[in-house]
C-alpha cells in the first residue's frame, strides 16, 4: 500500500522560502512513489492563487499545478481564503478550497507522516 | 523506542533556548533537519554545539547551505538533499515536529 505524506503549510508564498520547501519536498516524495497531500492554512492559502507572477522568485502556483498533475492533492482552508479576499474561481484549477474539518482531518487520518511548515 | 525528527527553519539567533528540543526528545532517538536560515547552526561553533548536545544527528539541507554562500561544514553535520530528507521523514523516524 502506498504510504502518504501530508504537508501542512501556514506560510505565505512571498513571506519566506517555506512554500518552496513544500514544493521541493512534495516533488521528492512523489518521485519516490509516495502519495502527497498539501493543506494550506492561514497565509498558506496564498499558494493556490491563480496568476502568480513573482518574476525573480520561483513560481509556487505553477509548480503546484505541475505537481498536481503528478498526483499531489492541494487543499486550502476556506475560512482563511475568505479572510484574505480569495474567492472561489480565483484558485489554480488543480487545487481545491476546502476545510479543516473535512479535508485536513481526512489527510491526518490517512497519512503515515505529516510535516508542518510554519513560523 | 520511538524516534522524533525535528524540523528547524529559523536562524539560531531567533532561538533563546533549545531546552524544548531536549524536553520533547527525552531519551528517544532524535534527529534535526536544518532548512533555510536554520543552516547557520552548522557554521556557528557555539550554537552548533548547543544543538549537537540535544540531538543525536543533525542534517543540513545542501540547497539552503549553498544558497547562503556557505561551503565549509564540520563533519558533525550531515549535508543532505531532498531525496534523503524524504527518506528520513517517511522511513527513518516515527514522527516530525517543527520547532
Amino acid at each position: 500500500m502506498t504510504r502518504t505524506l501530508t504537508i501542512h503549510i501556514r506560510s505565505g508564498t512571498m513571506m519566506n522560502m517555506d512554500a518552496n520547501i513544500m514544493v521541493k519536498l512534495a516533488r521528492a516524495a512523489t518521485d519516490k512513489g509516495y502519495k502527497v497531500n498539501v493543506f494550506g492554512y492561514g497565509e498558506g492559502v496564498t499558494a493556490i492563487k491563480e496568476g502568480q507572477d513573482p518574476r525573480r522568485f520561483p513560481n509556487v502556483g505553477r509548480a503546484m499545478d505541475e505537481l498536481a498533475k503528478q498526483g499531489v492533492t492541494f487543499v486550502v482552508c476556506e475560512t482563511c481564503c475568505s479572510a484574505r479576499g480569495i474567492r472561489r474561481g480565483e484558485e489554480i484549477k488543480t487545487a481545491k478550497i476546502g476545510s479543516l474539518t473535512n479535508d485536513l482531518s481526512r489527510f491526518v487520518a490517512e497519512s503515515d507522516r505529516m510535516v508542518t511548515l510554519a513560523r | 523506542m520511538s524516534s522524533i525528527l525535528f524540523i528547524m527553519l529559523k536562524s539560531p539567533y531567533e532561538y533563546s533556548s533549545l531546552d524544548h528540543l531536549a524536553a520533547i526528545g527525552g531519551d528517544e532517538k532524535t534527529g534535526v533537519i536544518l532548512f533555510e536560515d536554520a543552516v547557520y547552526f552548522a557554521v556557528d561553533k557555539n550554537k552548533g554545539q548547543e544543538l549537537l548536545d540535544v540531538a543525536d544527528k543533525v542534517y543540513v539541507m545542501r540547497d539552503d547551505f549553498a544558497a547562503r554562500g556557505l561551503a565549509s561544514i564540520s563533519s558533525k553535520f550531515l549535508l543532505i538533499d531532498y531525496s534523503t530528507a524524504v527518506d528520513l521523514i517517511m522511513e527513518q523516524y516515527d514522527q516530525t515536529i517543527t520547532v
